[in-house]
């Protein structure tokens, strides 16, 4: 590879000096170079929210965002999400619920989550629904899901 | 060897089989202390006392891997916290029948095995102690790992006893521990993995990486039986990261569908997942689209329409019921059409494989790795001895993982390269080129007397038999004529889909049931008490599979209870009730909905399940699948399903084959019935009830008859 696809990235606080095509789905860079596999790949259009990380902060569809668009954001995966405990507080209310069945989805369904609880202390049924219908789940965690962020809503309080 | 003779081997033999397999039959020379024991193939235990539960079942996320351990900590009394647990390899040798997963027998299955096997080993260990001590074993007990002296405070860990339990032979008898003394067996434990997921360190057999991994996507014949003509790839090389392309050569489908199928293909091998993808569409190929070129679901559904006019033969006739038909010209005919499906796993089908010429190494999350490294010793001619299959951990299988196509094309490309291979299918290679739950018609028709009183009932469908999976639980005669097929093989190869094919039959027999009831001015739930409290026990014990007769008391007490539980009859202004009940091999469930009409649309408020899968191992995922259950059946039958046009597959990806979401999901509720019986399956027993329940809640809001599914747009 020539030098001109020398990047470098920022994610979970960290600097990675990568070399890839620039066109390349950060999705793709995480999961296949950086080898950070919690970030999942399922649709490759923005239609199922598996591949979720924040990005300076924002929920994005990983698998949509070319890796030479980025360049200066911070990006945040599950990996990172917990800053200074073992597991952040929705991490903590997945858990405490019993959330996941196969888990596949989980990684993206925790980072839209997260979004919503940062944005939002108190979310209502209607503010889940908008914050979470984008992210599939094919084994049909949906009512969990629901009580495990009213229950993270609750212990932030 | 047949899969069924093995199982019956081992199933006569129980745990004591498995176990003196691995009890050395010389005991003169005590093994080295430092070696760990397997004192069956369940279980590993180190010196450092560290205890491996060896699990031969697939993890789906249906919980199976925690049930079976919350089992081994109860019966070989040790802290279920420090117990870790290993998927085994695929191993007919070892394990039989009891690896590969499917029909909701994972727990029910093991429940005895596993439990004879772990008192074994708790016994042997008292023996070993008492042997040690010089004291009978009579006056030893063990608890959380140790073996303990009654008389005194004299202990010793499993671990310590190692070298001495591995030369004693199994007690010829050993006494299962009560359901009261259970620790964990009946509550709800969250298990170790659901730590690990919400980290996002669960290990997925997508996230394999290996040493000179070659990444590999292939572009399969759109339509099904269709060749390979030619392919310019003149483009897809140019595509910085391409390291090979290469034809995939197709595999016939086998007596067994689950084995076979590869499609015609031409993979392209590259550096990353991603260039092999992208590179993908770059490929310029040359179908040769073959018989099915022309052919639409529209067609299929014709077809099988057409053969219902034919003469019918019998298939199995209960009470009858042939000749009741025959005898009154007074007849009612319902036809239901249930529409393509597919699995749409949230892991897109992948597997990575290496073949090393007299080796190969398969990773997989599958539901067959003892069928699949069978499947591949038939495909490549290496022995059995010679694969090695491990089993992943699978974002979802819901019966797609139980065909090996997807580990066949590994293991093909890496036969040519002799390097590891990683395989992974785009999300519209799943959608587009896969397997598919088929497209069903399904008809019923019943007599009349004079009086009009129902003689009998007859089903003629895409059903082949009534069986345990496709259960037929009621009083009235019955007559199953001979199966529906498609005209020159199927349009689309078949998968399993969670539930299989319970979900065509249980939508036209309960829709049909509620049609009968309104004939006779019944109440739908009325109804059925009356069918079933008549109704006798029926024998299903003819597949090795089936665990137990069918018990209609036991469908009538589930189908009581959510009567009770969904307020039947008193929901209140605007809310309307369907209801259905099916068994699901020895599983039993009832299910209300509750909806509206709002602006002439469906809406559901409520889904209310009572479910009896004898002994609950684990409620929390119980639960879960039940839950999972409901929105998989709504999905079916709200959504957009599979259809097809000139042989290709419409659909594509989550945009238009669109899954029930988080906002479309109503409240579920559901009640799981006390049962000492032995647990018996949770995974599939609540999906076929679920379109039934909503079409008969649907007529009673609507009095409109929907025979159709997916329910096109919802509005009435």
């Amino acid at each position: 590879m020539d030098n001109d696809n020398s990047m470098t990235l920022m994610v979970n606080g960290q600097h990675y000096n990568i070399e890839c095509n620039k066109k390349m789905p950060l999705l793709w860079v995480l999961r296949d170079i950086l080898e950070l596999n919690g970030t999942k790949y399922s649709c490759g259009i923005g239609a199922c929210g598996a591949c979720t990380v924040h990005l300076d902060g924002q929920p994005v569809r990983s698998c949509s965002i070319n890796v030479d668009s980025i360049l200066d954001k911070e990006i945040t995966t599950i990996e990172g999400l917990s800053k200074n405990a073992e597991l952040d507080v929705v991490q903590q209310a997945w858990l405490k619920e019993d959330v996941p069945q196969c888990g596949y989805c989980q990684s993206g369904q925790i980072m839209s989550a997260a979004w919503l609880l940062k944005t939002n202390k108190d979310p209502s049924d209607k503010d889940i629904d908008e914050a979470m219908s984008g992210n599939l789940c094919r084994c049909g965690t949906y009512l969990r899901i629901r009580k495990a962020i009213e229950n993270a809503a609750s212990s932030m309080q | 060897m047949k899969r069924r003779d093995f199982f019956k081997t081992t199933s006569l033999a129980g745990g004591g089989l498995l176990i003196s397999t691995f009890i050395p039959l010389s005991c003169n020379v005590p093994a080295e202390q430092s070696v760990s024991w397997e004192p069956n193939f369940f279980l590993r235990i180190d010196t450092n006392n560290k205890i491996t539960f060896i699990c031969s079942r697939t993890e789906l996320g249906q919980g199976t891997s925690t049930g079976l351990a919350m089992i081994v900590a109860d019966e070989l009394l040790i802290d279920l916290e420090n117990l870790s647990i290993e998927f085994a390899d695929g191993a007919l040798e070892k394990y039989g029948d009891f690896q590969d997963t499917g029909g909701s027998n994972g727990i029910r299955l093991l429940w005895n095995p596993l439990r004879e096997a772990m008192a074994v080993t708790r016994e042997i260990f008292i023996m070993a102690a008492a042997q040690i001590w010089d004291m009978e074993p009579k006056d030893c007990y063990s608890e959380q790992g140790l073996v303990y002296d009654k008389s005194n405070d004299r202990k010793a860990t499993y671990a310590s006893l190692i070298y001495l339990a591995k030369t004693l032979p199994a007690p010829f008898e050993v006494k299962l521990r009560n359901a009261s003394e259970y620790k964990y067996i009946g509550k709800p434990v969250i298990g170790k993995r659901i730590k690990t997921i919400v980290q996002g360190k669960y290990p997925y057999g997508i996230d394999v990486k290996l040493p000179n991994l070659v990444y590999a996507a292939i572009e399969r014949c759109p339509v099904w039986e269709g060749k390979l003509v030619s392919f310019n790839d003149k483009k897809a090389r140019e595509f910085p990261g391409v390291i090979d392309v290469m034809e995939v050569p197709s595999t016939e489908i086998q007596t067994s569908d689950f084995k076979g199928g590869v499609r015609p293909g031409v993979a392209i091998l590259a550096n990353n997942t991603w260039v092999a993808l992208e590179a993908k569409k770059l490929l310029n190929v040359n179908w040769d689209l073959g018989p099915f070129a022309e052919k639409s679901d529209s067609d299929v559904e014709k077809e099988l329409k057409e053969q219902l006019k034919k003469p019918k033969t019998i298939h199995s006739d209960f009470n009858n019921a042939s000749e009741l038909l025959k005898a009154s010209n007074k007849k009612i005919v319902a036809t239901y059409v249930s529409s393509y499906q597919a699995n749409a796993c949230m892991e897109p089908l992948n597997a990575t494989a290496y073949h090393r010429g007299n080796i190969i190494e398969i990773w997989a999350g599958s539901q067959g790795p003892a069928m699949f490294r069978e499947r591949i010793h038939e495909l490549t001619g290496l022995p059995e001895a010679a694969i090695i299959s491990h089993n992943l951990p699978s974002g979802g299988g819901f019966g797609r993982r139980f065909h090996s196509d997807y580990v066949e094309e590994a293991v093909l490309i890496s036969q040519k390269i002799r390097l590891p291979v990683k395989v992974t299918w785009s999300r519209e290679d799943t959608i587009t080129t896969s397997k598919y739950h088929p497209f069903c018609v399904d008809s019923w028709e019943a007599s009349f007397d004079k009086n009009n009183k129902i003689m009998a009932i007859g089903y003629q469908g895409t059903v082949s038999n009534t069986n345990g999976y496709r259960p037929y639980p009621y009083s009235l005669p019955m007559v199953h004529f001979n199966r529906l097929t498609e005209n020159s093989g199927r349009l689309l190869p078949r998968s399993s889909w969670r539930s299989v094919f319970a979900h065509p039959w249980i939508l036209s027999l309960e829709c049909f049931i509620d049609e009968l009831a309104a004939t006779q001015k019944m109440d739908a739930l009325s109804f059925r008490f009356e069918l079933l409290k008549e109704a006798k026990v029926i024998e299903q014990l003819m597949e090795v599979w089936v665990g137990d007769n069918l018990y209609p008391k036991k469908l009538l007490r589930t189908l009581e209870s959510v009567q009770k539980k969904s307020n039947w009859g008193n929901s209140g202004d605007g809310i309307f009730q369907g209801v259905a009940c099916a068994s699901y091999n020895t599983s039993y469930c009832s299910l209300v909905f509750d909806i509206s009409l709002v602006d002439d649309m469906i809406k559901i408020h409520k889904a209310t399940a009572v479910v009896d899968c004898g002994l609950i191992i684990n409620p929390s995922k119980v639960k879960a699948q039940i839950e999972g259950s409901i929105i998989w059946g709504l999905t079916a039958a709200l959504k957009s399903g599979i259809t097809v046009k000139k042989g290709r597959v419409v659909q594509s990806n989550f945009h238009d084959y669109n899954l029930l979401r988080i906002d479309e999901t109503p409240t579920i509720q559901v009640c799981l019935l006390e049962s000492s019986d032995a647990p018996s399956g949770a995974g599939e027993v609540a999906v076929p009830v679920v379109a039934p329940a909503l079409l008969n809640a649907i007529y009673a809001a609507t009095g409109k008859r929907i025979r159709k599914l997916p329910v096109q747009n919802h509005a009435f």
